[in-house]
């Protein structure tokens, strides 16, 4: 599926993996890196699915589980909006890094890279292209 | 998750042709379920056995924990694969007609659809394409207030703006009123991404059937399953 622009976020889903967690993936990356500001208000249900041919029930889910980690905040009535806490976009920035990390590091185990090896690679890396 | 339709040992042949043999399947309540198989594997068969245009051989089906039964054909939208209209009417005609027919039946609603769709209320059923017939023949199922839609076939043979139209329709009826809606189809097409059920069936019997989003974590896209079961 090519890239789809929804308000200030962009979605790329692939039907071969579960689209919830895509949603909620593309919508915490989205903040984690400040490509928008807190307390923006996220895109209605309605939009959302309509524009990504979702199930209302998928962007649902989405929504809940960003409520869940007190990422957006659901407000009766109005919508959902990010957070306006910086310390809890922090939070999951450093959870999403993790995620990546560990990632990163089983990929280097599957190559049978040890430790050392790994971390002087890291050093050799650039940083800037 | 509450089942809305609770298929038990189903068998249904038409002289030596079987269409459903011992099948066993479960549809959730609130959701879309994708009722997946090539020609002639019994999704209608199926379908039509739910309002009681089939008579089966043996088995049961429980419809919201009641055995199926005709008075309970009013909590049911059925579109049949192959539907037809009253040439004679406008599209307007329709709807009014459909408003003294259909129970449950909600009017205003379905102009509101009918002017997403821009169908033109004065023009003659006679006279619409196949893809704005089939326009027509969707409003008539989901501007009813009924727990139950059954779907047959709705993409066959229609044009990719009909199909995207009649997409749009299903995710603001999904916004409207919860309901169970299932989605017979030979092509996965573009409604893959809105299914959160799907039972694969063939030859009448039951193939696959579970969670979309967990066959996808497992298994990869309902339409790439779709290709392994029936290659």
């Amino acid at each position: 599926m090519d890239s789809i622009q929804v308000g200030d976020f962009k979605f790329r889903l692939d039907l071969s993996k579960p689209l919830y967690e895509q949603v909620l993936q593309h919508i915490r990356q989205t903040i984690a890196r400040g490509d928008v500001l807190l307390g923006t208000k996220l895109p209605s249900v309605r939009d959302l699915a309509h524009q990504l041919k979702l199930n209302p029930n998928t962007v649902m889910r989405a929504y809940q589980e960003l409520d869940r980690y007190h990422l957006t905040e659901t407000r009766r009535g109005q919508g959902t909006f990010i957070t306006s806490d910086s310390e809890t976009v922090e939070l999951v920035k450093k959870a999403l890094a993790r995620e990546a990390v560990i990632a990163f590091v089983s990929s280097m185990k599957n190559l049978g890279i040890d430790r050392s090896t790994t971390e002087s690679l890291l050093k050799e890396v650039a940083w800037h292209e | 998750m509450s089942s809305a339709l609770e298929i038990k040992h189903l068998s249904k042949s038409y002289g030596s042709k079987i269409a459903l043999d011992d099948l066993t399947a479960s549809f959730p309540a609130g959701q879309i379920t994708g009722l997946i198989g090539p020609n002639g594997a019994g999704k209608s068969t199926l379908l039509k056995a739910i309002v009681g245009l089939v008579k089966p051989q043996q088995g049961s089906i429980g419809i919201f924990d009641q055995p199926a039964h005709w008075k309970l054909n009013a909590e049911i939208a059925y579109l049949p694969d192959r539907a037809k209209w009253y040439k004679s009417h406008t599209i307007k005609q329709a709807l009014n007609y459909a408003l003294n027919i259909l129970p449950g039946f909600d009017l205003p609603r379905a102009l509101e659809m009918a002017n997403l769709m821009s169908l033109d209320l004065d023009v003659l059923v006679s006279t619409l394409s196949e893809g704005h017939e089939a326009r027509l023949h969707i409003i008539l199922c989901l501007a009813r207030r009924v727990k139950l839609v059954l779907l047959d076939e709705p993409f066959s043979g229609i044009d990719l703006l009909s199909r995207e139209t009649i997409i749009q329709l299903l995710i603001n009826s999904m916004l409207d009123q919860p309901q169970t809606i299932l989605i017979s189809s030979h092509e996965i097409h573009e409604a893959e991404s809105l299914f959160e059920h799907v039972v694969f069936l063939n030859k009448g019997q039951l193939v696959l059937e579970g969670n979309a989003e967990a066959l996808r974590q497992e298994k990869g896209s309902i339409e790439s399953i779709y290709r392994g079961l029936f290659r």
